[in-house]
């Protein structure tokens, strides 16, 4: 066996482990599963491309980094497309989940974020019409690393990307006080509020993270694969399977959970081929439901 | 004037199929709580079933078992509904989210089964020649329309009589029951995931039954005709009709089936060539849009007994 | 600055209820001084716990008003309440039990400054010296009894001005129900306003200075804690003890 597959599986895992941060604090801390994250993804991909494009027309063409394919503007741009992504969630939210969360019931919050998504997802398709687009056409050459092993430079430095912001992430939910009162608020909401944690605060926090991290990860499936509107879409059942192996509520279990994901659709397009790469993240889901629905880290539901 | 007629048949004929999808979403969703992300699956699932043991025997696909229609739609409801009982059967156990996530996987994999097994469901060409009932009056083509639309209507009363017994059956009351009162519910413990399991697997047999029925009515089918946008119209025809009325079901697919009709006619007639596509997706905005906006302002919908149109019962 | 005749908590009138319509708390007229211990007892189903949770915002309040300190908070939310200087401990599920006992304290430190959080956490350690042994477990793996010190060290952390408790004797042993209260009165003496819901009547009203019996959701009665003790009719019908025992 090829062992390239480990690289094409820790990339992959790693853009799904970013997005499925998302959706686990959103579903531990405001308790519904988000069927518009992937969305997120690509309006975060789509919002980071207009801003490089608008860049461009302000200072011209710039020279990429070193061997990389993009330069300073991406960078810039993609901390705006965050913000943008940070923005539209909180938007989403007033309009939208914090009146049906009110109401009580969670699976009509469901609901809505589903249908959320298919607006989000055709509203895009019409901005910017459904075929591919790219950050940069420039091809990479790809450096031998041993094994039989190749990687490129933009490759690498997705890989230590995912690695820092993860990391950021783990030290902001176990030592800030923003982090322990989202951790407070999942295990009980009630209590939080006794104890004199402002809801509406970590309410803000939860979507400004998940969105955040998602247009993250939308702009490296942008740098590494192609930008698409359904690029969300696609990525969101390895997402939630994602979610729901590392255990739902668990930061380091959902990028564990994605990587494991990564791996073995990497490993499976190699051995049953590409085209049934979308089935794995389902096999894994469904084993997961039927032998330890709780996954990895998580606890049993009470 | 009769093309208009032949249309007015052709428009009834595929809103009463969404109307059938929209009957056993009420099943799962209006009348027992459970949410189903994954119609298109199921829908899909009926479809190729009854198109591949129909169909007369073709070189390059296994199937094509030429059996007669009715019974290719009733292993269509029968397959489906073991579908949807394995569903079931793996999350029903669990909080509601998980069944959610689940069938929206099952959409996923039959999407990709039906694109990639080709030996079985002829790939992203699909299934054609699927036999159409009376096809023998094809040549007259307003009679065909309104004969069709006979037949579909015929199967949505039987299944709208069979699912209002079924709702006022004792089946159909416990299933109130689990949905209105969690307590009761959870006193039933293990019966109570097999009445889920089993309201499941009904409302999936009308899904698979519709599939089937439309496929016959169409007489082509190919993966690209059950992709998500088919789950949102449905979910959005019951929430227009008000979920929990079977009436409702039915009469909300004909309203969006002609608001959605309209808005692409409409958008076809004004819309340039080069942005017609565009304006397709400008159509799912609006109904994703509206959908929202329903569940923030009528949740209990438009049509059912609750609802503006509805007389309102004690 | 509270004026001596003012209560520093003030309770008139309270109609409160988790569905509209559906009132529990039924116009309860309930005050606390200044460094009083409160006891509120009752039958079950009398609302007594449903009353103190409106007083802190968990209960949806649908009349009446609670004053704090002479301030109007009725409608704050509860994070307010608490940073106003109003802190309740729960019944049940009064931790956080994924998080360790020190982030327990932590998490409640939110509105201090930095370097203030340390020093209070360090207080707390001197008042309840278990906890410092076991600040780095999970507060899940502590007995019911270190999770009562736990709530209350929690509660104690913003220095609230009242300290009330929803049953803090519950599932306790009879040893720990003893150290529970001495440690209330010990807080109670250095300065804090105690109010008490309570099932185990002798207990609380051992260290309770005035006690109030609620009946279907207002007070019916209220006394000295000594004289309802002693009080027959009080006695007999809510507080579960026999005439001639």
């Amino acid at each position: 066996m090829n062992l390239q597959f480990i690289v094409d599986g820790l990339i992959s895992g790693s853009l799904i482990g970013l997005g499925a941060i998302g959706i686990t604090l959103t579903y531990s801390i405001l308790r519904f599963s988000n069927f518009a994250h992937g969305d997120f993804m690509a309006w975060g991909a789509y919002g980071t491309l207009s801003v490089v494009a608008a860049i461009g027309a302000l200072v011209g063409t710039t020279a990429p980094i070193g061997a990389l394919s993009f330069g300073w503007p991406l960078i810039l741009a993609a901390i705006a497309g965050m913000i943008m992504t940070a923005c539209l969630a909180l938007l989403l939210d007033w309009l939208l989940f914090a009146r049906l969360r009110d109401k009580g019931q969670s699976i009509i919050v469901v609901m809505a974020s589903f249908g959320a998504s298919m607006a989000l997802r055709s509203l895009l398709e019409f901005i910017f019409t459904s075929s591919p687009t790219y950050f940069s056409r420039g091809i990479q050459m790809a450096i031998p690393i041993g094994l039989g092993i190749r990687i490129t430079p933009d490759q690498m430095v997705m890989l230590a990307t995912t690695i820092v912001l993860v990391t950021a992430m783990h030290l902001f939910m176990s030592r800030s006080q923003t982090g322990r009162e989202m951790r407070a608020y999942s295990q009980n909401p009630a209590l939080a509020r006794v104890v004199g944690i402002n809801v509406d605060r970590v309410v803000r926090a939860t979507w400004i993270i998940g969105a955040a991290l998602a247009c993250a990860a939308g702009v490296m499936v942008g740098i590494l694969v192609q930008i698409r509107p359904l690029m969300g879409l696609d990525l969101l059942l390895p997402m939630f399977a994602a979610a729901i192996l590392g255990g739902i509520g668990s930061v380091p279990g959902a990028v564990l959970g994605g990587l494991i994901i990564g791996l073995s659709e990497a490993a499976a397009v190699q051995l049953i081929g590409a085209e049934w790469r979308a089935a794995i993240a389902f096999a894994i889901l469904m084993a997961v439901l039927l032998v330890r629905p709780m996954g990895l880290f998580g606890r049993a539901e009470r | 004037m009769i093309d208009l007629l032949g249309y007015g048949a052709f428009f009834m004929s595929s809103a009463l199929i969404f109307g059938l999808i929209a009957l056993g979403l009420n099943l799962q969703w209006g009348q027992t709580g459970l949410f189903n992300v994954g119609i298109a699956g199921f829908v899909a699932i009926g479809a190729y079933t009854s198109a591949i043991l129909t169909t007369p025997e073709t070189a390059d696909r296994i199937g094509g078992f030429d059996w007669p229609i009715l019974a290719g739609w009733l292993a269509a409801a029968l397959v489906t509904a073991a579908a949807a009982a394995l569903t079931g059967f793996a999350t029903l156990r669990l909080k509601s989210d998980y069944l959610a996530i689940t069938t929206f996987g099952v959409a996923v994999v039959v999407q990709l089964v039906a694109l990639n097994a080709q030996s079985l469901t002829g790939g992203p060409f699909g299934v054609a020649f699927i036999p159409r009932p009376f096809a023998s009056l094809q040549d007259q083509p307003v009679l065909f329309n309104f004969i069709n639309l006979g037949v579909i209507a015929a199967v949505t009363v039987a299944v709208y009589l069979a699912l209002e017994h079924l709702a006022r059956s004792p089946w159909g009351r416990v299933l109130k029951a689990l949905r209105e009162d969690e307590r009761a519910a959870i006193s039933l413990g293990k019966s109570a995931k097999s009445y889920r399991i089993q309201a499941f697997a009904a409302g999936g047999a009308v899904m698979g039954l519709a599939g089937a029925v439309q496929a016959h009515f169409i007489g082509f089918i190919a993966p690209n005709g059950y992709l998500p946008t088919l789950t949102f119209q449905v979910w959005a025809m019951l929430m227009v009709g008000g979920s929990g009325s079977n009436r409702g079901a039915i009469l909300g697919s004909v309203v969006v089936w002609a608001i959605w009709v309209g808005a692409g006619a409409f958008s076809a007639a004004v819309v340039p060539g080069d942005w017609q596509a565009r304006a397709a997706s400008l159509q799912i905005v609006a109904i994703g849009v509206m959908l929202c906006l329903i569940l923030l302002w009528r949740p209990q919908g438009f049509f059912g007994p609750q609802g503006f149109f509805g007389k309102r019962r004690s | 600055m509270s004026i001596p005749d003012v209560p520093i908590l003030d309770v008139r009138g309270l109609i409160a209820g988790y569905e509209p319509g559906l009132s529990i708390v039924k116009g309860a007229s309930i005050h606390a001084d200044e460094k009083e211990i409160v006891v509120i007892l009752g039958p079950n189903g009398a609302g007594k716990s449903s009353l103190i949770k409106a007083i802190a915002g968990l209960v949806p309040i649908t009349g009446g008003e609670v004053l704090l300190d002479g301030r109007d908070i009725t409608h704050g939310a509860a994070h307010l309440r608490v940073r106003q200087g109003l802190a309740f401990v729960p019944q049940t599920e009064n931790i956080f039990p994924l998080m360790t006992v020190e982030e327990n304290l932590r998490v409640a430190g939110g509105v201090l400054q930095r370097g203030e959080v340390q020093a209070r956490i360090d207080e707390t350690y001197t008042m309840f010296p278990d906890l410092a042994r076991q600040r780095k477990l999970a507060a899940g793996s502590l007995s019911g009894g270190q999770r009562q010190m736990l709530a209350v060290g929690r509660a104690l952390i913003v220095h609230p001005r009242v300290l009330m408790l929803d049953e803090p004797s519950a599932g306790l042993s009879p040893k720990f129900v003893e150290m529970v209260f001495a440690r209330l009165n010990e807080i109670r003496r250095a300065g804090l306003t105690i109010v008490l819901v309570e099932q185990n009547a002798r207990a609380a009203l051992a260290i309770g200075d005035r006690a109030y019996v609620l009946v279907e959701g207002r007070e019916a009665h209220e006394g000295r804690a000594a004289t309802l003790w002693e009080d027959p009719v009080v006695a007999e019908l809510y507080l579960g003890k026999r005439r001639h025992a």
